[in-house]
């Protein structure tokens, strides 16, 4: 039976969910548990010249005020070691943690919060991107050379990193081309707003902590936990309940620490619960603004020559995971064609706002916006078809990645024929209005990979436990690994329970980061399911006198092959073997593809080549109010690359769940901020998510490529790759529409109102006269 | 654990309620400020109502007062004395799901369910006041109710599937 043919596929979380029976973090409590509050440090760059916790200690009902005294001398994180957990001495955006206070009722707890007394000696913000280079700029780390650093990172005033990537001799190249397009586009910050703020419960019991959290990493979470307090790891057990989604922004520094701490001098649990407010101004994981200058050479047939482009990342004020985020994003816009030569330089930019982490597809919405934009500019300066021109320069098996990877099977030319064959179809049926049009644009996203492990054991009864580290966050992928399990052993899903999210019991693993689930997981799940098939073979092979090899496994029975009529059922060989069976297994990180010399790049985290890289190609239909500059996008036609899915209806989640959030960063989510640098949206009603009201009909396809190296049966991830192209294509179809381009993200509506009406100057045109 | 708490019933700003929840009457004391979605969670331990935004925008702490969809979350408790609460743990008969629970999930309008709740609740009202909703009615009936998982496109689908199901067409 092949996994695709399960025709619905059922959530082992489902009833809990549907129900409103499952726990979520912020469902919990413990006897005697206090709660938990912040305080922020409300300005984005100052000296602390006072911190008086005394009339939050004075407080009744306050249980426990600690602040950077309280806790061990730790700088963190792992990449530059640039602060620490509370403030120390300098405050270098408004939502940085100064003090935490643990109160009977969340209602003391803030208001003990709000009565510590912080003053500040106002420091010179930081928040512009070009001009924190400048050589006049204020710092935001003073001390920036004395930070412990992990691996290749560039220190440079408020360069937190800085990659290039070279090949060949683009200035050489570019004076060959017969028309060099040039364009600027800027993206604001956005965030990843899961509909459950975070939450963390501690508790301890003697020396022994226990943390829920609402992690998407729990074994990070624990590491985070060790690090800071001291405390070795198996001291330290982290649970997650139920995972109200992540999307990058619940990876990462969790607050669990904190609470951790106050919990061991409240002496009692204590418990956080995020308000909306906080979720947008706290966390380390802000999806980046960015600022893409780009020129790109090409010959009157179509062909790239040459690019040359600078990137200015926001960084925010501390490092949160960004250091692979210029490498990346050079990646990006080199983008998925035959581009000739190369020199993309990217600079990641400490800024006095939250720090940037990876939230969904990191850098590539706003990357590949810029330069799917930038695409379409180079087609019109050639007077060319824009798909037409994708076509002739996309990049396809057996093709050389801009650091010199050589591709293995890869469907990118597929996606852009399935993808645009089914926004014709649909509109030669509809056809365009005069306010209307169809843009196009393709994605790429690597799949990440790691060592991961898996246990897995057969009861008597027939049933199995499955342990993983996997972490599920509502995607499905773990969910998912139940039927791998399932297909291995000849059993029913609804026969395996998942045990997971506990790091206690399961083995270590990556977490719900980086598309990762199926992929690594999933390898280490068909381990310990095959371990478990191998001895039940054994087992029936002797019972039914024939060679293990003949043995089939199907519907919890053993037969031999070719004669189905004697079998012998799983529960009567687990009982003959006399104990429960035992899968064990740990995989390593499968081999990532080699790179030649031919290129080189400065700042390389590792991204250079990509594990079975994922394609894909998004059509948006879209009708622009001319008078307003309302954009609406009625339908998006999609093409993904992602390898074999399994589950063919949480792949369409994937997709769905990933162009709406994709429709909202090109049209309405972008976080505004003040001259100081404060938040200006920071709540759902001005920093606005799509409603079902505004959400396009998606029609996605699945161009399902043998990749060699994929994942569990040829999967590749799928939970980042369809964030990536959709603003691009609201974007070409906006600009078909209105005639004008828009170059800030989100294209709001003012935006598109001022691009109609204004004259367009940052898109140049050369047509070499010779 | 602190008798001058606000929160203890003795408070002088609290209030003696009685709150029906899902047919079942519950005495609480409750300080008048407080909203019915933490007195829901808290007091009464149902916790499928869910807090997202405490600020009447995302739809997750929808319940119904006396059939009505409110988000409980910007409505006092003191408020609901008196009056009939519906939650999601009330959609299920025994242990029968209720049509929509069970076409949301069929569907594949569930991933994180964090706004799962509140998004039943919603079409639960829905359906109620408008039995036979086109898919328009059903986008603008669930327009409160955020969801950055789905896309929404399943969540839709399961609202159409169970009208038709429950007029048995
Ligand atoms: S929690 Fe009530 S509307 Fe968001
Ligand atoms: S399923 Fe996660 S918010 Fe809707």
């Amino acid at each position: 039976m092949s996994l695709t043919e399960i025709p619905a596929f059922a959530r082992a979380d489902g009833p809990d969910k549907v129900s409103g029976l499952g726990r979520y973090t912020a469902d919990l409590t413990l006897t005697g548990m206090a709660h938990a509050a912040f305080r922020y440090a409300d300005v984005p760059h100052g000296r602390i010249v006072e911190l008086d916790t005394s009339p939050a200690r004075a407080m009744s009902g306050v249980v426990a005020v600690i602040t950077d005294a309280d806790v061990p001398d730790i700088y963190l994180s792992a990449e530059i070691a640039d602060r620490t957990l509370f403030a120390r001495d300098v405050v270098r955006y408004e939502g940085e943690v100064v003090a935490a206070v643990a109160a009977v009722t969340p209602e003391i707890a803030r208001a003990a919060a709000a009565a510590i007394v912080v003053r500040y000696e106002v420091l010179p913000a930081v928040t512009d991107i070009e001009a924190a280079l400048g050589e006049n700029s204020p710092l935001v780390h003073e001390s920036w050379d004395s930070y412990a650093t992990s691996g290749d990172v560039v220190r440079d005033r408020n360069t937190a990193m800085r990659s290039e990537l070279h090949r060949g001799d683009a200035d050489a190249a570019m004076a060959t081309a017969d028309v060099v397009v040039s364009g600027r586009y800027v993206a604001d910050a956005s965030h990843a707003v899961p509909i459950e703020p975070r939450a963390v419960v501690a508790e301890w019991q003697g020396d022994h902590l226990t943390v829920h959290t609402s992690t998407q990493v729990p074994f990070d979470a624990r590491s985070r936990i060790c690090e800071t307090l001291e405390l070795p790891t198996s001291r330290v057990r982290v649970i997650v309940p139920h995972l109200g989604g992540g999307f990058g922004g619940k990876c990462g520094a969790h607050f669990e620490p904190h609470i951790a701490a106050l919990a061991k001098v409240a002496k009692r649990p204590v418990k956080l619960v995020f308000s909306r407010y906080e979720e947008f101004i706290a966390p380390d994981r802000r999806r980046e603004g960015m600022i893409v200058d780009v020129a790109t050479g090409v010959k009157h047939d179509g062909t790239i020559v040459a690019r040359a482009a600078w990137l200015g990342i926001d960084n925010g004020a501390y490092m949160a995971d960004a250091t692979f985020f210029p490498q990346l994003a050079a990646m990006h816009v080199a983008g998925p064609y035959r581009t000739g030569s190369l020199k993309i330089e990217a600079d990641l930019v400490y800024t006095n706002r939250q720090p940037s982490g990876s939230v969904r597809a990191p850098t590539a919405p706003q990357a590949c916006w810029a330069i799917e934009s930038h695409t379409d500019e180079i087609a019109v300066a050639l007077d060319m078809d824009p798909i037409e021109f994708r076509r002739r320069n996309l990049v396809a098996t057996g093709d050389v990645g801009p650091m010199g990877q050589v591709y293995d099977e890869i469907g990118a030319l597929e996606c852009l024929e399935l993808a645009t064959a089914s926004a014709q179809a649909s509109a030669d049926q509809k056809p365009l209005g005069p306010d209307e049009a169809l843009g196009v644009s393709m994605g790429w996203w690597p799949t990440f990979a790691v060592a991961a492990g898996a246990f897995a054991k057969m009861h008597a009864d027939g049933t199995v436990q499955l342990v993983t580290g996997g972490q599920e966050c509502g995607t499905g992928a773990v969910m998912t690994l139940r039927n791998l399990a399932a297909d291995e052993l000849g059993i029913d899903p609804e026969l395996i329970e998942l045990v997971y999210q506990d790091t206690a019991v399961a083995p270590e693993g990556p977490g719900a980061s980086g598309s990762q689930t199926l992929l690594n997981h999933g390898r280490a799940v068909e381990v310990a399911s095959q371990q478990i098939a191998a001895q039940l073979r054994e087992l029936a092979a002797d019972h039914l006198e024939a060679a293990p090899e003949d043995i089939v496994l199907a519907e919890s029975k053993a037969s031999v092959a070719g004669a189905p009529a004697a079998s012998v059922a799983f529960t009567e060989l687990v009982e003959r073997a006399g104990a429960e069976l035992l899968g064990t297994a740990s995989v390593e990180m499968p081999e990532y593809p080699e790179l030649p010399t031919s290129s080189t790049c400065i700042g390389d985290q590792g991204m250079g080549a990509w594990l079975a890289p994922q394609f894909s190609c998004h059509v948006a239909r879209v009708a622009v109010d001319r008078d307003t500059g309302v954009v609406r996008v009625s339908e998006v036609h999609t093409a993904h690359d992602s390898g074999t899915i399994i589950n063919l209806m949480g792949a369409h989640g994937q997709v769905e769940g990933g162009v709406l959030m994709g429709v909202g960063q090109a049209l309405t989510e972008g976080t505004r901020y003040d001259d100081e640098g404060r938040q200006r949206n920071a709540g759902l009603l001005e920093y606005k998510l799509q409603t079902i009201a505004d959400a396009p009909s998606i029609h996605t396809q699945f161009v399902e490529i043998a990749t060699p190296n994929a994942g569990p049966r040829g999967a590749k991830g799928l939970a980042e790759a369809p964030n990536v192209a959709t603003a691009g294509a609201i974007a070409n179809a906006l600009a078909k529409v209105i005639g004008q381009r828009v170059r800030e993200l989100p294209m709001t509506a003012e935006r598109v109102w001022r691009a109609q009406t204004a004259d367009q100057s940052s898109t140049t045109t050369e047509q070499d006269q010779s | 654990m602190n008798p001058s708490s606000p929160m203890s019933p003795s408070s002088p700003m609290s209030q003696q309620i009685n709150l029906t929840v899902n047919g079942m009457t519950w005495p609480v004391a409750v300080e008048t400020s407080r909203n019915l979605c933490s007195v829901l969670r808290t007091e009464i331990g149902l916790t499928g109502t869910k807090e997202g935004c405490d600020d009447c925008e995302c739809g997750a702490c929808m319940v119904l007062l006396d059939g009505q969809p409110i988000n409980s979350c910007s409505y006092l408790a003191a408020q609901a004395d008196g009056r009939e609460i519906t939650t999601v743990e009330g959609l299920a008969d025994g242990d029968e799901l209720h049509p929509l629970q069970r076409n949301i999930l069929s569907a594949g309008g569930v991933q994180c369910g964090f706004c799962t709740p509140g998004m039943l609740m919603s079409a639960y009202a829905l359906l109620d006041r408008n039995p036979e909703p086109s898919i328009e009615e059903i986008r603008i009936g669930l327009s409160g109710n955020l969801c950055r998982c789905t896309g929404y496109a399943r969540i839709l689908t399961a609202v159409h599937e169970t009208a038709v199901e429950l007029n048995g067409a």
